[in-house]
């Protein structure tokens, strides 16, 4: 008799082996849990069991742990249990595989809840909760980088955030307002992205006063602080929210319902936008000809929201397309996932690195700026003269006819420094801008 | 623990240390495979990566009396890979290349560990078809689908993995390595052992390589839907489809309840007030495909279809085939569990099967939806029931016992394409008899003389 349970274990069992340990229980919801067939679907669509060929390192075999994990069988300081929490990238691309809908990535956050409680969480992802929870703090990084802000009067916004919130609450939003999410790095990192917003949408507002959306305490088990941030900036800022982080985009519409949240591509596209004018590049003969332009999907964006024809198309009406294989698969950035387990990270982009190193393009175009960072440390590493750019910034460039830089960038011209120790002078993260990108504010390598 | 530490030294002599796992959390995902209710977790997981690595396991643990358990992508539904005894489950996935595809003499020679979706791109980007096409192909090994003797959708037309096998290389549980077969079409020096390796899921030796045989793709391909009133008149349809001569690459049939479960998934518009589907495709030259698709659209009218629909463009009829394709995970999602049978009766016997189906459900009141092959009698009735429901558990698992009782009384058999495994191992002698049985357990003898390969299934 075949049979697909869901239960475990059922009638039929040969219970061989270890026994189980008498803890867990009450972790995950069993509603969700018990959704896995184990069919085994998503097996080909997981980046670390590419990576691995192991079981334990697939989707299907995450969740035979965690209902281990949940049954007491395996215990809750077993070591595969702790090691598979956190080399899970978090992408979700095991989701809209699933036949059996399988909503992987809150198994995950439940996972992460309890595997990472308190003294069990990396410290390095403690730290950037710390921070990211501090809007003063987030606030500086903002004045110190510059990304956008509204020119009419700022109080004036925060304002209307303050009425935004007994407004907005619970009620479909009212179609004027629209506001710009600064997301708390890519205001660091990349201010030159809000400000590209602000010239492709001149009508949104860009409250100063916001904090963070709590995508990276969800993802970094705090999922109830996770929802606690972005009940707070769904009060901050009124209206529809734009972002231009997929990531970022998921968590707020989980926690603010889908109508509240607009990923910038998306927002575009059911605004209407029209793309204008064209990027292009040195053509080597002299002349100029239109760059050739591969994406890379934000994972939430495209297995959490179902979204990346809205990228493809925006970015296919000002440069040529290419689509590449795998460009809709994780390119390792995954939250804090290239800061925690940075080899990882490395072994995840190398095939896509090779993949548009192979296709010829002259730009990659990223939706969400963990992914940007992700591609230009890793395209500098190379030492590849592909650059990877916002998709704001490619639409903002290709409007005011603005030349997008090409070739290495400054960072990756420069030698490694050795130090007699040993000791390297990395260019991994950094702030500083090109010289040569000085009017595209906030690229760096 | 059944295999000892010495056991463990050895394995890791073999393979390499970082491709032999024994702690409880890296065994745990290995302690079941697409078969839920049955778990049992294992010893030992290992990875060879060649088939002299496979070789030396074996003699292991011939030696030790250690049960080894190949293992593909582990989508079999059958508990087919569940150490049910212990030991060590080999994992074949680190074998993963095609190492040749011939256009001249239409082949394919593969590792065991490459996924069928991969075996069917490659030679598809050579303009050859690979013609076996499990519902799992995206995750199911060839290694996987040859040991269970996999069917598929195109079984009607193109017959099932046993029809493509040419050659293979074996390691037995002894040690040896062996090649049966080879690259030719026409070879009747000895027994037939590639055939006979063909579906013994993993009792009689671990395949490492297979030389499998491709056809010329196809010109085109197209598919077509019709509705019935109900799914005896769907039955009805295919036999005078196959009566006047037509054999189409698919013939596929949901009932209403599949019909809903998979609308509900995928999404693809189908009719909700039909008592059962037929899908229907065929490839070749569009002239034929075209003339064909029309007659048989003509026989469904005629057995009294509803609607006669063909699929209007290349995208549509992939998205046919995949509801086709994804309607057991659809159905799961009914209830917390699916119970999914194998019967399978002889073509124009389906709407006899599929009533008895029916009654023996009514009788035993279960829910049951049935979906299949109906070119090939192969049908998939389905129970979906509460998990905590008991009874109606207890009940589903007497109604499916007369089900095969039916089908054997019918000519057919308890499992088309799905596999005996340790699941249907109890009912194995219902259908062959003691004799057979007692010849089954002689032959695995013959390969497996200390008995470590595989045992509770197959042979035992
Ligand atoms: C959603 C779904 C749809 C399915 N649709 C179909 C279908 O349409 N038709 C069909 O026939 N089946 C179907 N199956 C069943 C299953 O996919 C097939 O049986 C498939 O062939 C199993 O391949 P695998 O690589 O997963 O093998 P496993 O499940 O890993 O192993 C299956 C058996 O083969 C043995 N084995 C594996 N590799 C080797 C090797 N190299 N040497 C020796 N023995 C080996 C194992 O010991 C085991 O006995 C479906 C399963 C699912 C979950
Ligand atoms: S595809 Fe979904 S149901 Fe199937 S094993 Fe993966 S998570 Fe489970
Ligand atoms: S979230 Fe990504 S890495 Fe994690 S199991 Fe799913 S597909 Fe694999």
């Amino acid at each position: 008799m075949t049979a697909i349970g869901r239960d475990e274990p059922g009638a039929g069992t040969a219970a061989h082996g270890t026994g189980g340990h008498g803890h867990g229980g009450n972790i995950f919801d069993p509603e969700l849990l018990d959704r896995c067939i184990s069919c085994g679907f998503c097996l080909p669509a997981c980046p670390t069991y590419a990576l691995t060929k192991d079981e334990g390192s697939s989707p299907r075999g995450r969740i035979t742990l965690m209902r281990a994990l949940e049954t007491g069988r395996l215990d809750p300081d077993d070591d595969r249990l702790r090691k598979e929490a956190s080399f899970c990238l978090g992408c979700r691309a095991c989701e809209p595989v699933c036949p059996a809908g399988v909503q992987y990535g809150h198994l995950l956050e439940s996972w992460r809840d309890h595997q990472w409680r308190g003294r069990h969480r990396p410290p390095l992802a403690q730290v950037l909760m710390m921070v990211v929870e501090r809007t003063p703090l987030v606030r500086l990084i903002g004045a110190v980088r510059r990304p956008a802000r509204t020119r009419r009067p700022a109080d004036g916004d925060v304002r209307t955030a303050g009425a935004g919130r007994a407004a907005t609450n619970g009620r479909a939003p009212r179609p004027e307002q629209l506001t710009l999410m600064l997301g708390c790095f890519e205001r660091g990192l990349f201010p030159g992205v809000s400000k590209a917003v602000q010239k492709l949408l001149p009508e949104i507002s860009v409250p100063e006063n916001q904090g963070c959306c709590g995508a990276l305490h969800a993802h970094n088990g705090d999922s109830a602080g996770g929802v606690a941030l972005a009940e707070k900036l769904g009060e901050e800022l009124p209206g529809v929210i734009v972002t231009t982080a997929g990531g970022c985009a998921a968590h707020l519409a989980a926690v603010l319902g889908r109508d509240r949240v607009h990923e910038l591509s998306e927002h575009l596209v059911k605004a209407g936008y029209e793309p204008v004018g064209e990027v292009t590049v040195d053509d080597g003969h002299g002349g100029r000809r239109r760059a050739r332009v591969a994406i890379q999907d934000s994972c939430h964006l495209r297995n959490g929201l179902g979204v990346s024809a809205e990228p493809r198309a925006l970015l296919g009406a000002v440069a040529d397309f290419v689509p590449v294989a795998g460009d809709g698969s994780c390119c390792g950035s995954a939250g804090t996932y290239s800061l925690l387990r940075p080899r990882d990270a490395r072994r995840v982009l190398d095939p896509k690195l090779d993949a548009v190193q192979t296709a010829g393009v002259d730009y990659v175009v990223a939706v969400n700026p963990g992914c940007l960072r992700q591609w230009q440390t890793g395209l500098a590493r190379r030492k590849s003269r592909i650059r990877a750019v916002h998709l704001a910034d490619l639409l903002a460039a290709a409007a005011a006819g603005r030349r997008l830089p090409t070739g290495l960038p400054i960072a990756a011209r420069l030698p490694t420094v050795r130090l007699p120790s040993g000791m390297r002078v990395g260019r991994g993260f950094r702030l500083r801008k090109d010289a040569e990108a000085q009017n595209t504010d906030g690229w760096s390598a | 623990m059944s295999v000892d530490r010495s056991v463990i030294r050895e394995l890791e002599t073999i393979v390499g240390a970082e491709h032999v796992r024994t702690d409880p959390g890296d065994v745990e995902p290995y302690s079941r495979d697409a078969t839920p209710a049955f778990r049992a977790v294992p010893d030992a997981v290992a990875w060879p990566g060649t088939a002299e690595e496979v070789a030396a396991i074996l003699k292991l643990a011939t030696s030790r009396r250690v049960p080894v358990i190949p293992r593909g992508a582990g989508s079999n539904l059958c508990a087919a890979t569940v150490a049910e005894r212990g030991g060590i489950v080999v994992v074949l996935t680190r074998m993963d290349k095609i190492l040749e595809v011939s256009a001249d003499e239409l082949l394919a020679r593969v590792e065991t560990g490459v996924s069928t979706a991969a075996l069917a791109d490659t030679a598809a980007a050579q303009g050859l078809l690979y013609a076996p096409d499990p519902g799992s192909r995206t995750v199911s090994t060839v290694g996987g689908n040859v040991a269970m003797c996999a069917g598929g959708l195109r079984g009607l037309k193109y017959g099932v993995t046993r029809n493509y096998v040419l050659g293979t290389t074996v390691v037995l549980p002894t040690g040896e390595i062996m090649k049966t077969g080879g690259r030719l079409w026409k070879d009747v020096a000895g027994y037939d052992l590639t055939r006979l390796l063909t579906g013994s899921e993993g009792t009689l030796g671990v395949l490492t390589e297979l030389t499998v045989a491709l056809l010329p793709m196809p010109a085109t391909s197209n598919t077509g839907v019709a509705y019935f009133p109900t799914l005896a008149d769907a039955g009805r349809a295919v036999d005078a489809i196959i009566g006047h001569g037509i054999v189409p690459a698919t013939l596929e049939f949901l009932d209403a309840k599949c019909i809903g479960a998979v609308e509900q998934y995928a999404r693809l518009g189908l009719r909700d007030d039909a008592g059962a589907l037929l899908l229907f495709g065929d490839d070749g030259a569009q002239d034929v495909v075209d003339r064909n698709l029309e007659r048989i659209g003509e026989q469904c009218t005629a057995t009294g279809a509803m609607e006669v629909t063909l699929a209007e463009n290349i995208a549509r009829a992939q998205a046919l085939l995949e509801a086709r394709r994804c309607s057991l995970p659809a159905l799961s999602r009914l209830g917390t569990m699916t119970i999914l049978e194998d019967a399978t009766v002889p073509r124009p016997r389906l709407a006899e099967m599929v009533d008895r189906i029916d009654a023996i459900a009514h009788a035993h009141d279960v829910p049951v939806a049935t979906f299949g092959h109906a070119g090939d009698g192969n049908l998939h009735p389905t129970i979906v029931v509460d998990q905590h429901d008991d009874a109606a558990i207890k009940r589903a698992h007497e109604a499916f016992g007369e089900v095969f009782k039916a089908a054997i009384s019918m000519d057919g058999t308890i499992t088309g394409e799905h596999g005996v495994g340790a699941a249907k191992l109890p009912y194995l002698i219902d259908r062959l008899g003691a004799d057979q049985m007692a010849l089954l357990r002689r032959i695995k003898a013959a390969f497996d003389p200390a008995g470590i390969l595989n045992p509770g299934k197959l042979g035992s």
